[in-house]
């Protein structure tokens, strides 16, 4: 039945339990369109994911190309191993589709010949950053392409009919698993008590020769808890988004071969990938939802828990849960009512990208076309009421599109993207990061490469978000205190252009101070060690810098030469470049690099990339001044360089030391707040504590939660007692801390209005960041 | 090669490209950016339709052939344009247009050697015959009609392009004395032209298309320019093998469908336009609808 499907002429929602048959269903359409001589695109979410299949299938299909498109390809030199029109199938994620619609008219050699969009993990509509990307994307394909079925695969849907509808096709789901799911609950009174329950539930499993997968809340966690296990002698090893490709394959390869027992990951693993787990661990019911802790949706834990006992390649399959024995709703889990997929188009931001991508692709032009778009959007199949007028207006007020005369008298006022409209499709950002760029570097004519870093990073499209723990706040106060800034130099501005606050500016800062860190010394690693992030996080980084400091050179180029257009020759606008759009050029050059400012501007010279940029200032040449007074055989000296080469060298060092400098800035130190010292109680936890809610259970029992663990605080011999490892330290926890503060204790009420009160002007005050709500 | 005409058979034309089942619906296309939807279309002819059409005119702009059977027409319409003439070359007809501020000459020659390059079904340069038109003038653009096409068929080299003669008229006896002149030759079919502007005039339009089947017998017989749905299923009862038209496209530049008279489209986008001409087709050759389309309406 599930293979005649494929044959309804219709699309197809399919949720199928993990491990059920959905890759095999979506590989019979792919045969069935290959052998009809068309197409076929699948929508990977991940490029680990999208490369490990075309691996797979350039054996399984070999008379037909599989090309694989995803953001490791296409730039830098990386050429596509097979380009778009030779492939027959294209393995994509969902952001390389994105950028083939918006861009139709080039892909139009490939894109009517698609035969099936198969989706894997369609419920990533439902995912707030993507979301609305991949509805807009399978929209607009589906309107290029009417003959186009999508195949929507998912083994967590609340709302599968709903989907279907939307796509004019049709649901199915079973529950069947060829490998039957086993549900256990493991209860723990207190969070110190999980460690040994896990090694328990693990030992069971190994010791009848299965292996586990450990899902946990954090990067840190995984490692910890990998390090624990080993230490009782079980071979774990940890696996999350920190890690580049290269070492995640080789943990999974490790655990595929047996050779490693036990992996305990973060959500990296809860997509795709297969693995031979005969159990699947639960560790947290919580996750972190980038301002507090909440409990895991039962689709996240479905996913998660599918993992176990995959077909082919284990017999068993066992999901555990650990959950405080005060938790009642973990019950709820085991019975997978799932939720529904909710569109992502009701917020602004999403929308106004989308309303940009359909003006600038051409692809509707007039307000009663656009309006028609969004009315067969997933939104209005949810009757999800759009600010559809709002936002049209802000978008038009703000100048990112702008509306003219239709030259047909009939036809309605057409719009057209403006050159600000085009930098950000352009550059696939959200008009709101484009628009807080603009909003920068309008107000500010002077600003810092730390300054314009952090204008980045606070955009939602810089990833990934380096958070801030409460206890590198410290770290972090010293990073900032090297930066100059005109930004922060006399604390957070009343009129703060970065349109960010709280702990998500405490972000932006971490980022643009590791960055920072990264130009100065040029090494992953010490950088990463430092700054408590992974080398792989900084590499991720540079990609969405690349994009935003292009997008802001352009903005700058706009600011600076309003009425040019686009037509206006190159040559023309270099002679124009101002020493803002100098300092973003070289910034961006330093952030690519992992060089500073002087050694970074080497790289403007023909043929002289990082590499070389690093031996010149091995050797002496540190900047484009020491290079432009270099002798040719000094140069040729150095081991791969030719005398011809080193002549071309010298004299574009020599050209462009004559090109005006750019002027110096005397931006101020940024100063941070000092610990407050004078407090009767630890200001860190009486802080934190403010973050936490309380709940009494009894008179004498509240538990605690919006940390890491949900705690019980309790009444033992007339004293507050935790269960928390700090109380157990022999300190007052933020737990106790919090119960206090609920219950109006006055020496915690005294301390924190002299917390309250510590705000000196002029000084950059994290903890009132950390803090801010 | 025809295979025989008995009137339960599947009729079939075999072609370099592929075999030609009748009755067959061919749209026409234009290559040259002139009409970008066109452009937009092409790629999914192969699903709706088993040959496209395409005049002299804009094949000469193709850069990539359609991957399906391709008609070339000789583009002898552009007598109907303001400035055309009618020029004499050796006993053949010569048509001279004027395109933009230089006369362009066609000549039988350049549209055969042109046809022969790319063409799978080729129809010789005949010249249209507008309602009204002196007796004198319309005998002697069929004159010419047929004179062309009998050189063609002398000239071709090619011999596994089809190759079709024109077929000019004013009447039902004009029709079947220039198919009788032309039936004598081996032609692989035969085109009626010129019956668009006489399309509201049914009897007359039959009483040609009757006439010159009469006189072709079984050979494949080809309808220039009517497209209309209702149309074509009456033209193919009376044993009409093609027809040709552009008219899915300039109803869908309307924001209409053929399937849903009540339809109009405000306005419609690009993407939109796709949609509706796709539709259009779908419907005039009896191709499935696809879904998303069906829905449209």
């Amino acid at each position: 039945m599930d293979h005649a499907l494929l044959d309804t002429g219709f699309s197809c929602i399919l949720q199928l339990p993990t491990g059920s048959g959905k890759t095999w269903l979506a590989k019979e359409a792919i045969r069935k369109s290959l052998r009809a001589g068309n197409r076929v695109v699948y929508l990977s979410p991940l490029r680990a994911l999208a490369d490990e299949l075309s691996l797979k299938w350039h054996l399984e299909f070999e008379e037909f190309p599989v090309g694989v498109f995803t953001g490791d390809y296409g730039k830098n030199g990386r050429k596509f191993p097979v380009t778009y029109e030779d492939s027959r199938v294209l393995i994509m994620t969902p952001e390389r589709l994105d950028s083939c619609t918006r861009n139709w008219r080039t892909h139009w050699n490939w894109i009517p010949e698609v035969d099936w969009l198969i989706v894997d993990e369609i419920h990533l509509l439902g995912d707030g950053n993507r979301g609305a990307r991949l509805e807009g994307t399978i929209s607009r394909f589906r309107r290029l392409n009417p003959f186009c079925r999508v195949l929507g695969l998912s083994a967590t849907l609340g709302n599968r009919d709903e989907l279907a509808a939307w796509l004019d096709g049709v649901a199915y789901s079973h529950e069947w698993r060829s490998i039957p799911l086993q549900w256990r609950t493991v209860h723990f009174k207190k969070a110190d008590e999980k460690p040994a329950l896990l090694a328990t539930e693990l030992r069971r499993v190994l010791n009848a020769g299965g292996q586990s997968l450990v899902f946990v809340q954090s990067r840190r966690r995984a490692e910890h808890l990998a390090t624990y296990l080993r230490t009782l002698g079980i071979n774990a090893s940890h696996h999350h988004a920190g890690l580049d490709h290269t070492q995640r394959r080789t943990v999974e390869d490790s655990f595929r071969t047996h050779q490693t027992s036990v992996l305990v990951a973060t959500g990296t693993l809860e997509m795709g990938l297969n693995l031979p787990a005969r159990q699947v661990v639960l560790y947290d019911l919580q996750a972190f939802d980038g301002s507090t802790f909440s409990p895991l949706s039962v689709n996240t834990v479905w996913q998660r828990a599918g993992r176990a006992g995959r077909p082919g390649l284990d017999s068993l399959g066992e999901a555990v849960l650990l959950a405080p024995t005060w938790e009642k709703s973990a019950a709820a889990y085991p019975q997978g009512k799932f939720e529904d997929i909710r569109s992502g188009l009701n917020s602004e931001a999403a929308l106004a990208e989308q309303i940009l991508i359909e003006v600038q692709s051409g692809m509707a032009r007039s307000e009663v076309q656009l309006r028609r778009v969004f009315s067969e959007s997933l939104a209005a199949q949810q009757r999800i009421s759009l600010p559809f007028d709002s936002c049209l207006h802000h978008m038009l007020d703000s100048g990112m599109i702008q509306k003219k005369a239709s030259d047909k008298p009939d036809r309605e006022d057409r719009f057209f993207a403006t050159r600000l409209g085009k930098i950000a499709t352009r550059h696939q950002l959200r008009p709101a990061a484009v628009l807080a760029l603009r909003s920068f570097l309008e107000q500010h004519q002077k600003f810092t490469s730390f300054d314009l870093l952090v204008a980045c990073a606070s955009s939602g499209d810089c990833e990934p978000l380096l958070a801030v723990d409460f206890e590198e706040l410290e770290h972090l106060a010293d990073a900032l205190g090297g930066e100059n800034s005109f930004l922060f130099g006399h604390g957070i501005p009343a009129s703060n252009p970065i349109p960010v606050t709280g702990k998500r500016l405490l972000a932006a800062l971490k980022t643009a101070t590791v960055m920072m860190r990264w130009t100065r010394l040029g090494d992953l690693e010490t950088v990463a060690e430092e700054d408590g992030c992974y080398p792989f996080e900084i590499l991720r980084l540079q990609e969405s810098l690349d994009r935003l400091l292009l997008a802001a050179g352009a903005i700058q180029d706009l600011i600076d030469t309003p009425l040019l257009d686009t037509t206006t020759p190159t040559e023309e606008r270099q002679k124009r470049v101002t020493p803002n759009q100098q300092r973003i050029a070289l910034l961006r050059q330093m952030i690519l690099t992992g060089l500073d400012e002087s050694t970074a501007a080497l790289t403007f010279i023909s043929g002289v990339g990082q590499k070389w940029a690093g031996s010149l200032h091995q050797a002496g040449f540190r900047d484009l001044s020491s290079l432009a007074a270099a002798t040719v055989q000094e140069l040729a000296a150095l081991p791969g360089l030719s005398s011809t080469r080193a002549t071309q060298w010298i004299e574009s060092a020599a050209n462009l030391i004559h090109q005006p400098t750019l002027p110096p800035l005397n931006a101020p130190r940024i100063r941070t707040l000092p610990v407050d010292s004078d407090l009767p109680l630890d200001p860190y936890r009486l802080r934190r504590a403010l973050d936490l809610q309380t709940r009494k259970v009894s008179s004498t029992q509240w538990t605690v939660s919006g940390g890491l663990e949900p705690h019980a605080v309790s009444v033992l011999q007339d004293q507050l007692s935790c269960d928390c490892l700090d109380h157990q330290k022999g300190h007052t926890c933020k737990h106790i801390l919090a119960v206090r503060i609920t219950s109006k204790d006055p020496v915690v009420t005294r301390a924190l209005s002299m917390v309250n009160t510590i705000s000196p002007k002029g000084w950059l005050d994290l903890f009132s960041l950390w803090f801010a709500r | 090669m025809i295979v025989p005409f008995l009137s339960n058979s599947v009729r079939s034309l075999k072609t370099p490209s592929g075999t030609l089942h009748f009755p067959a619906y061919v749209p026409v296309t234009t290559f040259g950016g002139k009409y970008p939807l066109d452009a937009l279309i092409q790629p999914y002819l192969p699903r709706l339709s088993q040959a496209v059409m395409v005049s002299y005119y804009y094949a000469k702009q193709m850069k990539q052939r359609p991957p399906l059977p391709l008609m070339v027409d000789s583009g002898g319409f552009a007598m109907l344009f303001e400035g055309s003439k009618l020029l004499d070359r050796d006993g053949l007809g010569v048509l001279q247009v004027q395109r933009e501020e230089n006369p362009e000459i066609l000549h039988p020659s350049d549209i055969l050697d042109f046809q022969e390059k790319c063409a799978d079904i080729a129809f010789t340069l005949d010249f249209p015959i507008p309602p009204g038109l002196e007796l004198s003038e319309s005998e002697r653009r069929q004159r010419y009609t047929i004179s062309n096409a009998i050189w063609a068929l002398q000239n071709r080299r090619r011999k596994e392009m089809n190759l079709y003669a024109c077929i000019q008229s004013w009447d039902a006896q004009s029709a079947a004395f220039c198919a009788r002149e032309l039936a004598r030759h081996p032609f692989d079919g035969f085109a009626i032209g010129g019956l668009v502007p006489r399309a509201r005039d049914w009897e007359l339009v039959s009483s040609i298309v009757k006439a010159v089947r009469q006189e072709i017998g079984d050979r494949p017989l080809h309808v220039f320019g009517l497209g209309k749905p209702s149309t074509t299923t009456k033209l193919f009862e009376m044993s009409v093998d093609s027809v040709d038209s552009s008219s899915y496209v300039k109803l869908a530049a309307d924001g209409r469908l053929w399937e849903n008279p009540d339809f109009k489209l405000e306005d419609p986008s690009t993407p939109e336009l796709l949609r509706l001409a796709i539709s259009n087709l779908a419907t005039a050759s009896r191709t499935r609808l696809p879904l998303p389309l069906a829905v449209m309406q």
